[in-house]
């Protein structure tokens, strides 16, 4: 949209704002000061729930650490500084967040936020009890020093830069980072995301905010207690504020805010018992009626006034990138942007897998299997359902870790090595059931193979390259669609697409082909030979269609109940007795 | 100190640590079918247990009564919950989901506890019995304290034979495994969740009654309870009834001890530092092997 008309008006309202505090109005100060510090609460607490999908119900105990931090270096001994005592805050809040995201980020959905949500009282009791550190139950009185003004001016830049960075974040790979976690972790991780590192990163961010918001708050009241900053009925309001305008879109956390302190100020005034009841009903409400919240619900959804509030960030990210896309390189070919892998001697084989053995309690699901693959090898691999093919791969791309034996890549041994690494080893897979990033675009699916990737590229030039992966998988004209729209032969596409965009040494590929046409299964077979070819990248294709073996295959590999029961050339391993009889079912060969 | 402090102390525990394990049962039960975490589960604790303190005092009736009162009268109230408010999230997006129940759940909590403060006032109370006390060497234990045990047992045994034993312990296991087999095999999903919250919810109850009896209660105590409850239920394991029996008394063990010996404001900092503690050592929740 036009973006100078919004920059000017966003001039205009922080100017408006910034005069406020000189205009004699303490009343409206105190009431906007207190809605620039909601804003910045909530609005740091959607980047890890709305983008990254992690609800953290504990972010207000950020936002009390850092008041208390505060208001402990302000009243010590040492030296009585305000810009020193914020420095601390913001110091101890990173520390504590990064220390805690360890424990916490072991859960998952609610788990995540009942978790989270048990470090209030954790912390109400910790600050109660260590009265030599914290005033107990009395609380820290701080002496008055009538700061309105300045803690005003510094909550409205907070709150401006609260904004900023969600702009930012909106537009940097690591905000692609956070929504591809929030859609699937393990897919995320599979096509090279450091998950914990990136979803600790998150969490800080978002707690300095909060712990920034909570020094100014100190410094202004001049006055702090537990149940001030780690009660159950304030911790909350934030999160709700957030939700009630819609987790997750640009302006969301900014309406909720505004609408629900609105309320507050309204009940203060009018309502004078069962406050918390009535804060209740409106979270109950909220979760009951509009859990995606207002900005979502259907008759503002078909306002056009209303429509560049309502947008969600995916389409602010699409419509302004794409758009550089496809003025820049208006001619897509089907060219892959990759390197062809240079041949290399035969005698160190690409993957060794050697008696590799997995066993899910006590179901054996591979039992001592080995076997080579040579790089620029093209390799079937067949075997009955259950027969353990998914397995290995998930062995390979460290999906699972092994229960016994050893598999060596480019010569390194796989043990202890994350799936995010592995990626960057060069391994890329597919799923045999589809697991695109449903919420996304399909070039943002194959963009963010290359934003995780080792060259780490920004989001313009990941999402104009990914359009010739998605050429090469001929599924460029669905490039716009969210994923989820996708049919189940596209979303097999993307898959091969969005592993191939990983610049793989190797590729997985697990039962892509199930479904397709006869016509169509050979025009992916000359696929994935030109992939060997072209490029060098060697495959391990899992099919039970076995003409298509047959044409693509150097060499079949069949497994039985977790063995090894074959190893070689197509026209050997077809016409093995063993192989017949156990895959095909047939005693005879059939010509 | 003497050893008979530290073994009077360890009898309060053992006796608080199997109350939570009932309190435990329910969310493990209602999370197992259900799905939903309920924020707002503890907090059935403090409010029935305030109830039930009311009845007593204003009509001295007797706790039995006072138990065939309010036990089906809980139940009815968590079906109907999770029927009005939130059965109906389940027809959205996961993520939409999980952030409804969230809310309404909180929501509930915040209701539940603000009304129960201002009805009956926001102080602590219990039901006080006179009973004969027995005393074995210098340790003391009321006779009421023995009936609590004694129900704790009774109530963890009809739990596990409802469980092992009837149609709706079956569909209870089924669709904690399988929850659309199970659908297809006859066991219609919406009616087995709406009894599971229900009968969830009155374990809650029936160890509110008994809890009243010896702890006081008040309106605002119910969230920590929860805390603790969900620290059985990740170190006990989902469903498994023993292991949450087990937890249980050691975290109400664990409790005293840290009354006792360090002071009793540090007791409710223990489940949550356990929590935290597990989760860093067993990163994929304690597997417990069946037998």
């Amino acid at each position: 949209m036009n973006r100078a008309v919004f920059a000017v008006v966003a001039t205009i309202v922080v100017a408006g704002l910034a005069v406020l505090p000189l205009l004699g109005a303490p009343y409206w100060t105190t009431f906007v000061f207190s809605i620039l510090i909601a804003y910045v609460l909530a609005q740091s607490w959607d980047w890890v729930a709305g983008e990254m999908g992690y609800i953290n119900l504990g972010h207000y105990v950020f936002y009390g650490i850092g008041a208390y931090a505060f208001a402990i270096a302000l009243s010590s001994a040492l030296m009585p500084s305000v810009p020193l005592a914020m420095v601390i805050a913001v110091l101890v809040v990173a520390i504590v967040a990064a220390v805690l995201a360890l424990p916490l980020f072991r859960l998952r959905g609610d788990y995540f936020a009942f978790g989270t949500l048990a470090l209030l009282p954790l912390a109400e009791v910790l600050t109660n009890n260590n009265t030599w550190l914290t005033g107990g139950a009395d609380g820290i009185v701080l002496p008055v020093a009538h700061v309105l003004q300045a803690a005003f001016w510094l909550a409205l830049i907070l709150a401006v830069a609260s904004f900023a960075v969600t702009l930012v974040i909106n537009r940097a790979p690591f905000g692609f980072a956070l929504r591809s976690i929030r859609n699937d972790e393990e897919v995320a991780e599979v096509i090279g995301l450091p998950l914990l590192p990136t979803k600790i990163k998150a969490l800080v961010l978002s707690s300095l905010f909060a712990g920034m918001a909570g020094a100014i708050q100190a410094w202004q009241m001049s006055y702090i207690d537990a149940v001030t900053v780690f009660g159950l009925n304030v911790a909350l309001v934030p999160i709700a504020m957030a939700l009630l305008g819609g987790s997750g879109l640009r302006w969301g956390p900014f309406i909720g805010v505004v609408l629900l302190a609105g309320i507050q100020q309204w009940l203060l005034v009018n309502i004078t018992m069962l406050q918390a009841t009535v804060y209740g009903a409106i979270i109950l409400l909220i979760g009951r009626y509009m859990p995606g919240g207002i900005l979502r619900a259907g008759i503002l959804r078909g306002l056009p006034w209303l429509a560049p509030l309502t947008r969600e960030h995916g389409a602010f990210v699409a419509d302004t990138a794409i758009d550089q896309v496809v003025s820049s390189s208006a001619v897509m070919s089907a060219e892959m942007p990759l390197d062809r892998i240079a041949p290399r001697g035969t005698e160190t084989p690409l993957l060794v897998c050697r008696d590799v053995a997995k066993a899910f309690g006590g179901n054996r699901a591979l039992a001592g299997v080995s076997f080579n693959v040579a790089q620029g090898e093209i390799v079937g691999l067949v075997g009955q359902n259950g027969s353990g093919k998914t397995t290995l791969f998930n062995c390979i791309s460290k999906v699972h870790s092994l229960s016994g034996g050893e598999i060596r890549f480019s010569g390194r041994d796989l043990s202890g090595l994350r799936r995010d690494q592995m990626a960057g080893l060069g391994v890329g897979r597919t799923y045999q059931i589809p697991r695109p990033f449903g919420d996304l675009t399909v070039a943002e699916n194959v963009a963010l193979s290359l934003m995780f990737g080792p060259q780490r590229e920004i989001p313009a030039r990941a999402l104009t390259e990914a359009r010739s992966f998605l050429a090469y998988a001929e599924l460029d004209h669905r490039r716009d669609v969210r994923a989820d729209a996708l049919s189940l032969q596209e979303k097999k596409l993307l898959e091969f697409a969005r592993a191939l965009a990983t610049r793989p040494k190797l590729l997985l590929v697990d039962e892509i082909a199930s479904g397709l046409t006869p016509v169509e299964v050979r025009r992916f077979v000359d696929r994935i030979r030109a992939v060997r070819d072209d490029y060098g990248i060697t495959v391990i294709w899992v099919e039970h269609i076995a003409s298509a073996l047959n044409a693509a295959a150097d060499r079949i590999i069949v497994l039985e109940q977790g063995q090894l029961i074959a190893d070689g050339p197509p026209a050997v391993v077809f016409r093995d007795q063993r192989v017949l009889a156990s895959y095909l079912g047939a005693a005879e060969v059939v010509e | 100190m003497s050893i008979d402090v530290v073994l009077q102390v360890l009898v309060g525990g053992i006796l608080v640590g199997g109350l939570y394990a009932l309190v435990a049962f329910g969310l493990s039960l209602i999370y197992g079918v259900v799905r939903i975490l309920n924020f707002a589960h503890g907090t059935i604790l403090a409010v029935t247990g305030v109830a039930a303190s009311l009845i007593f005092a204003r009509w001295q009736l007797s706790p039995v009564l006072i138990f065939i009162l309010l036990v089906p009268s809980v139940f009815l109230l968590g079906a109907v919950f999770y029927r009005g408010l939130l059965h109906p999230l389940e027809r959205r997006s996961p993520l939409e989901a999980t952030i409804g129940t969230v809310l309404v759940t909180v929501g509930a909590l915040l209701i539940l506890s603000d009304v129960t403060a201002v009805l009956a006032g926001p102080t602590q109370r219990n039901i006080m019995l006179r009973s004969p006390v027995i005393e074995v060497g210098n340790i003391v234990i009321s006779v009421t304290q023995l009936a609590i045990l004694a129900a704790i047992v009774v109530m963890t045994l009809v739990i596990h034979a409802i469980l092992k034993a009837t149609w709706f312990g079956l569909a209870v296991r089924a669709v904690t495994q399988e929850p659309i087999a199970a659908e297809l095999c006859g066991a219609r999903s919406l009616q087995v969740k709406t009894l599971t919250f229900g009968v969830g919810s009155a374990t809650v109850a029936i160890a509110a009654v008994l809890y009243v009896l010896t702890f006081p209660v008040d309106p605002y105590m119910g969230f920590g309870l929860t805390v603790k409850a969900f620290t059985i239920i990740v170190v006990g394991g989902i469903g498994n009834l023993p292991g949450a029996l087990i937890v249980g008394v050691l975290l109400g063990v664990a409790e005293g001890l840290v009354g006792l010996f360090w002071g009793p404001e540090w007791s409710p900092a223990i489940s949550v530092i356990l929590l935290l503690l597990i989760l860093v050592a067993f990163p994929a929740g304690i597997r417990w092997r069946r037998g």
